[in-house]
């Protein structure tokens, strides 16, 4: 939600810049995803060097601006520019309003930006001609720096927090933290003698969905444009201005964070009805679709037809248009659970329903009303009739005991009664005898663990000490979680590695499995096709992990993961290798498992793919073999005691590289070196070498007397990679050149040539 | 020469985390992906016709059950089986159903903490977070707490990490709301306790300077041999 500082200064005189303003609302809990100036930063101060005639144009100019560091062509329209004048100067790219400034031909003459009048800067409303800048400023800077502009604030807020779905809403708190009590002007609305009653009545047959509804005529009015103030403050806010009767309502909106709705008094022939849809009844709404209703539906009607769907979007028929010369203005008050499931159902939200959904000041329905009856009369020449129609009044105020102990218990913060006291008084509560009475717009305060929130927040998370937990207990190792922790510690101990795949089956996975389609838990409403279906197995989505690394040769992978059948979940295990030595790996891997794990009788092996799997699942390998296996029956199977159920302690991650999207280069390279040298060092010092580096593998290590005394054989594997493109052989071999030299210069070693 | 193979980092780190919990008193407890809709929402104080629902984009499957959108859905389970005071640690798989990019995946792993005790305070549940942060991430790191919803937690926090001095927003916590004490079957009134939800592949990201998050799930060696 968008708020202006300029707007929110109507009910609080802000002390705070933007930033420390910005911080300050995120301490409360209100998180500021941005803030800008009303005037974009690329308009900056420009100086007009030379003007001259518009061939094609008698009314146009082409002006030369310069920004100190460029000269532009503007094609300009303004009478009042003269050479020499400092302007605003809208470079391409800036945003004036909703319109991006582009270079663009007019009228056959490039023009690179536009000098802005008043009007267009959001500053004023001149837009006679070009505003015109004090010679003092500097050329380049931006605008904001100089003018009195306003900011946008574009809040995150909690769904919770109704309150602060408005400008009142964001002051409120402002104004709490700096101690203040709300700025509020009383409204006094002027009527004509004639009633509000003598042209509507409302009938309420649903007070349980709509407990308060409230009604004002305004007659005589002159549908037209809003004022200038008042559309600046809604676009700034992200609204888009339609008429003066239509721009009241949303401003009301932004303002107090109540949905009006206007009617044209024509179609509402006199009565308004609040009552359920019936089933299957049409309605077309204000965006001109279709809607069909049903009896869970509230909506407002006339003796005939809906008129609106109460509290989410009003009806094509009754909008407000140029024509209208009477308008009923609706403020109410329906129930947020109704208006949630109604605009689910129709998957239809609006400002409106946004806000009804989370609960609006139950007692300011009349405030609102009468605010905006009253600017209707200023802005669009309306009479005010006396009286307003109403079902339902103000609600009573929502009571509860609480204990000042317990809210320093649940904070930890050694706060006094009166420092408390103080501070809900300030939000709008009221305490009397350790009792709260809760403002009529916060709808999320039942309990008083909520009182100790607003306590905490007001004085500050920061404020909370640290303190030691007194728990002590012997804590119990999960055998099962240990369990699968130490097959993930044998298998690695044997080369392999591993990973983790997505729980999910698509349609053309199924086509490569033999997975049947019946047997599989279906997702109802996946965003992603491929999330249509649960794994059943790991086997699937590990072979084609496989095919995503024909790079590697072998290719040795794992995973314990959960797997999904009808109504049982349970974890399962599966090993995959492919490639040079697949099936001594895969067959030692499981030796290793068996031995590790004390598995008595089991049978394990592994099943070779065909050459039809590798095929289908376009592993690039002669030879491959897959094991899939129910954890719980490797569980069973072992006769581990539950002390030998241990795992190993985590090591330390190093020199972690970005992969890149791009195809790397695999170079081997094999040093002699002297024998008590540490082959990580050399790691080390090869990463060193270049970022362009991804990896570094030992794969070889020996002693032989044949290649020197006192000397061993260290082989490594080099993955190189250009994180911006394809790593090309000449680059690799410069980066190459420079790890031999420095290994050969560092460590007295020599390249092996093979 | 035999090679050695490579725990995925999320093992790595969870074990890391895992032990720095267990020394304050936490055990590990798990529980399943494919839930009903009471325990990850309803339990937790989420009622469906609640706008909190919509905090989180979830699976549903054709016989309305749900995938996990949170571990805080063993919260409950095992709050009714034992009696506090107890601690656990619940790492596991949670899942949102949303497009992925980037910064956006919608299965990945989530550790969750519980602690029920007499007189628990925010200030228990600051002492834990900046113990485990400073294990993890070094003994100077500070660490911030901010106001934020949670339905199942009140007060309720977001906690943001300084790490290369950047703030980080790093998990989402709370004291656990008497409503999910109540469906434990224990008394609000007796009992408080505080609870942390907190998402492990952005801190393996933040710690390794790792920018895309779909790299643990892609199965790619030249990622996972990293580790």
């Amino acid at each position: 939600m968008k708020v202006l500082r300029g707007w929110l200064q109507d009910y609080v005189d802000i002390k705070l810049d933007n930033k420390s303003l910005s911080l300050k609302l995120a301490d409360l809990g209100i998180e500021v995803d941005g803030y800008s100036s009303t005037i974009d930063h690329k308009i900056v101060v420009g100086k007009i060097l030379k003007i001259s005639k518009h061939q094609n144009a008698d009314k146009l100019k082409i002006a030369i601006v310069s920004d100190n560091t460029g000269k532009y062509n503007v094609v300009c329209g303004a009478s009042n520019i003269k050479v020499g004048q400092v302007v605003p100067f809208a470079k391409v790219g800036a945003k004036i309003g909703d319109i991006e400034i582009t270079k663009t031909k007019i009228r056959g003459t490039e023009s690179e930006g536009m000098i802005c009048s008043e009007l267009e800067l959001g500053i004023g409303q001149d837009h006679t001609g070009i505003k015109i800048l004090p010679d003092n400023y500097k050329l380049g800077t931006p605008l904001y720096e100089y003018l009195k502009s306003d900011s946008v604030f574009d809040l995150n807020v909690t769904p919770n927090r109704g309150d602060v779905l408005s400008h009142i809403g964001v002051a409120r708190e402002i104004s709490a933290i700096q101690g203040e009590k709300l700025n509020k002007v009383p409204t006094k609305v002027e009527m004509v003698p004639k009633l509000t009653s003598d042209i509507v009545t409302v009938t309420n047959n649903e007070p349980k969905l709509c407990k308060r509804y409230f009604a004002r005529v305004i007659e005589n009015i002159v549908v037209k444009e809003s004022p200038n103030w008042l559309k600046k403050r809604l676009i700034a806010c992200g609204a888009t201005p339609i008429n003066n009767i239509v721009d009241v309502t949303n401003y009301i909106l932004l303002d107090l964070g109540h949905p009006l709705h206007a009617f044209d008094a024509k179609h509402v022939n006199g009565s308004i009805v609040i009552r359920r849809a019936q089933n299957n009844e049409e309605f077309v709404t204000l965006d001109e679709k279709v809607r069909s209703l049903d009896k869970d539906m509230l909506v407002i009607a006339n003796a005939d037809k809906p008129i609106a769907v109460a509290g989410v979007m009003g009806g094509k028929d009754s909008e407000v248009k140029d024509t209208t010369k009477t308008v009923i203005l609706e403020a109410a008050e329906f129930d947020r659970r109704s208006i949630r499931k109604t605009s689910k159902d129709l998957s239809l939200q609006t400002e409106a329903s946004y806000r009804f959904e989370r609960g609006i000041d139950s007692s300011g329905i009349e405030q609102a009303l009468n605010k905006a009856a009253n600017l209707i009369k200023k802005i669009a020449n309306g009479q005010i009739l006396s009286g307003i129609v109403k079902s339902g009044d103000n609600p009573d105020t929502v009571l509860f005991k609480f204990k000042y102990d317990d809210i320093r218990r649940l904070t930890g913060l050694t706060v006094l009664d009166d420092e408390i006291n103080q501070i809900l008084n300030l939000l709008g509560f009221k305490v009397s005898n350790h009792e709260v009475s809760v403002p009529s717009w916060r709808h999320d305060i039942t309990i008083w663990q909520d009182l100790a929130e607003e306590v905490a927040r007001i004085v500050g998370y920061d404020k909370i000490k640290p303190v030691k937990l007194k728990f002590k207990k012997k804590v119990k190792s999960n055998l099962e979680f240990s369990f699968r922790e130490m097959v993930k510690d044998s298998l690695v101990s044997e080369g392999f590695v591993e990973t983790k795949n997505y729980s999910f089956l698509s349609d053309n996975d199924l086509s490569d499995s033999t997975l049947n389609k019946s047997e599989l838990i279906e997702i109802k409403n996946p965003v992603q096709i491929e999330n249509k279906y649960m794994r059943s197995n790991i086997e699937t989505n590990l072979l084609k992990t496989m095919s995503k690394n024909s790079s590697f040769d072998p290719i040795l992978i794992f995973e314990i993961g959960n797997v999904f059948t009808s109504d049982i979940e349970h974890a399962n295990l599966a090993i995959a290798s492919a490639g040079k030595g697949a099936d001594k790996a895969i067959e030692f891997a499981v030796d290793s498992l068996k031995d590790s794990l004390k598995i008595g009788s089991l049978n394990l092996e592994a099943r070779e793919l065909s050459r039809n799997d590798l095929k289908k699942y376009k592993i690039k390998k002669q030879n491959g073999f897959i094991l899939e296996i129910e954890m719980r029956k490797l569980e069973k199977a072992s006769l581990l005691k539950s002390s030998e159920i241990y795992y190993k302690k985590p090591k330390p991650i190093i020199n972690f590289r970005e992969v890149s999207k791009y195809p790397s280069v695999t170079r081997d390279l094999a040093f002699i070196i002297d024998k008590k040298h540490n082959a990580d060092q050399t790691i080390n010092d090869i990463y060193s070498v270049s970022n362009q580096i991804n990896r570094v593998e030992l794969f070889d290590e020996f002693i032989n007397d044949k290649i020197g005394k006192g000397k061993k054989n260290v082989a490594f594997h080099l993955y190189l990679q250009d994180l911006k493109k394809t790593m090309v052989d000449k680059e690799a071999d410069k980066i190459v050149k420079d790890v031999i030299k420095l290994i050969e210069n560092k460590n007295m070693a020599r390249l092996r040539t093979f | 020469m035999k090679t050695i193979g490579n725990l995925h980092p999320i093992t790595t780190y969870l074990r890391e985390a895992i032990a720095t919990l267990s020394s304050l008193g936490f055990e590990v407890y798990e529980g399943p992906e494919l839930d009903s809709e009471w325990y990850n929402f309803d339990a937790l104080n989420i009622p469906s016709d609640h706008p909190a629902r919509d905090m989180q984009d979830t699976f549903w499957t054709k016989d309305n059950k749900v995938l996990r959108t949170q571990t805080s859905n063993c919260q409950v389970r095992y709050g009714k089986k034992n009696k506090p005071p107890f601690a656990i640690v619940v790492p596991g798989v949670i899942y949102r159903n949303e497009a992925t990019d980037k910064g956006h995946e919608n299965t990945f792993f989530q550790l969750e903490g519980l602690y029920v005790d007499k007189n628990v305070n925010l200030g228990h549940l600051k002492y834990t977070l900046e113990t485990y942060f400073k294990k993890m991430f070094g003994p100077e790191i500070p660490v911030r707490f901010r106001p934020s919803f949670f339905p199942f937690v009140e007060p309720g926090l977001e906690v943001d990490v300084k790490f290369n001095g950047k703030w980080f927003e790093l998990l989402g916590a709370g004291m656990t709301h008497p409503k999910v004490l109540k469906n434990m079957g224990i008394d609000p009134e007796k009992y408080s306790g505080f609870a942390f939800g907190m998402g492990i592949e952005r801190q393996i990201m933040v710690k390794h300077g790792i920018s895309d998050i779909r790299s643990f799930r892609s199965g790619d060696l030249r990622f996972l041999k990293q580790f």
